[in-house]
């Protein structure tokens, strides 16, 4: 047999069958996760056929055991069970069908399955997919909806009807998928990517109703975190109630506790709206209306300053000047002329005063000679002398006789 | 009298006026001057705000009908 196949010399079936064989055989025992899909143990047979899904992938495989594996490793197994089988490969060459032979099988718990949840979460968020910075913020008022919930599920009504009371044009794009068991992440996942696709969405619900935690478990999946992750389009998760938290809610760029509350946050409330525009509007007028008055009222206040209102004022102030000079000038001069005509008379009683009149009018008489000195002394004057004698009233001429 | 004068200016303007007023400097002639157009610049700002006033009334009146 030559070592390769060609055209001209191809190998019989059974040497490439064999050949098959041989390289399957290479893989040798595998430890292998996955979920019971389906179970058959036809009575009277010792070998027990599985169908093993792996949970995040639509893919499965074949796994044949002995019935006593099954029942020590399994006693109760049955179709959705999570299980791990130490198994390796087996090339049946007649019907050139490929399964696994396991010789152990372990049934996964629910503890071992939140511990692995745990684990995916650290790692994950090791990642970087619950970074807050990589969220995206959902669009105030969306076009288009994107919904992805199981057909005619209480989530979905819950969703639409409260999304509709709010804003009663809305507009969905609803995609129904399986929400538990082996199938729900492969189909939730081809949703998502069919939304994130469609340019027209701008915002995506992925929405379930509440269920055990065994039920919620494809919204901790792997893929599906990456899944969503990867998506261009914000992502609401409304999983479960109020306390359910699936890994899928640290990943989404938005948690809502319920479809319901999805719903009151994907779209305003059009009422509230219409209100706040409206207080908007009034708010925004009587803040001009204010700034209005307070200029109003600066003005009128300039307006009543004296300078202005009562400009008369000013002249009657200049006027009120005026006269208080003319007054001022006024009293200057009388004050003046008292003084000058008190200085007059003092003067003038300075020299009545000196002047002889006062003593004439007594009855003296002022005496003087020709040449005008006044007699004192008799002895002055010889007789025959002319006199000149003064009297209070007239003069008198007279000669000296002795 | 100028009357692209912004409100803000008028105002401006009509303040410094009174003050000068207040102040009493300046001649009888000037004062009266002042005073004059003290009342020009009090009348373009109250135009201003009964203009705005108006356009107010006018833009909210049409909400209401």
């Amino acid at each position: 047999m030559a070592a390769e196949s060609s055209a001209e010399e191809p190998w019989p079936v059974r040497v490439v069958s064999q050949k098959i064989s041989a390289w399957v055989g290479k893989l040798g025992w595998v430890w292998m996760d996955g979920q019971v899909a389906q179970l058959s143990r036809r009575p009277g047979s010792a070998t027990v056929f599985l169908t093993l899904r792996d949970p995040s992938a639509d893919l499965s495989l074949t796994v044949t055991a002995s019935r006593d594996v099954v029942d020590s490793g399994a006693p109760m197994l049955e179709e959705g069970a999570r299980i791990v089988v130490h198994a390796k490969p087996e090339w049946f060459a007649q019907r050139g069908t490929l399964s696994l032979r396991a010789d152990t099988i372990r049934q996964v718990g629910l503890g071992e399955l939140l511990a692995r949840l745990e684990q995916l979460k650290k790692l994950l968020h090791a990642e970087g997919l619950f970074d807050p910075r990589r969220k995206r913020r959902p669009p105030f008022l969306p076009h288009k909806i994107g919904l992805i919930t199981a057909r005619a599920s209480a989530a979905e009504r819950d969703v639409l009807t409260n999304a509709k009371r709010r804003w009663p044009a809305v507009d969905f794009r609803v995609l129904n998928v399986t929400v538990q068991g082996p199938t729900a992440v492969p189909s939730i996942i081809g949703a998502l990517q069919n939304l994130d696709a469609d340019p027209s969405v701008d915002v995506i619900i992925l929405a379930r109703g509440g269920g055990s935690v065994e039920d919620l478990l494809p919204f901790s999946d792997e893929a599906l975190c990456r899944a969503v992750f990867a998506c261009r389009t914000p992502v609401i998760s409304a999983i479960g109630h109020e306390p359910d938290t699936p890994l899928v809610d640290f990943v989404a760029d938005m948690r809502a506790s319920t479809p319901t509350d999805a719903a009151k946050r994907v779209v305003p409330d059009l009422a509230e709206e219409m209100r706040l525009i409206a207080q908007a509007r009034l708010r925004v007028t009587n803040a001009v209306r204010q700034r209005i008055d307070r200029e109003q009222q600066r003005l009128d206040a300039v307006r009543s300053r004296p300078s202005l209102a009562r400009p008369h004022a000013l002249v009657d102030r200049l006027s009120v000047e005026l006269t208080q000079l003319t007054d001022r000038s006024h009293r200057a001069m009388t004050h003046r002329v008292q003084r000058a005509s008190s200085e007059l008379e003092h003067t003038l009683a300075r020299l009545r005063a000196l002047s002889p009149a006062a003593t004439l009018s007594r009855g003296y008489s002022i005496v003087q000679r020709s040449d005008g000195r006044v007699l004192r002394s008799a002895a002055d004057v010889s007789a025959g002398a002319m006199l000149r004698v003064r009297l209070a009233e007239g003069e008198l001429k007279a000669t000296v006789t002795e | 009298m100028s009357d692209e004068l912004s409100y803000e200016a008028a105002r401006a303007e009509l303040a410094e006026v009174v003050s000068k007023l207040e102040s009493g400097g300046g001649t009888l002639e000037e004062a009266l001057a002042l005073w004059e157009r003290g009342e020009k610049l009090a009348e373009i700002c109250q135009a201003r705000l009964d203009g705005a006033r108006a356009r107010l009334d006018a833009a909210s009146s049409s909400d209401v009908a």
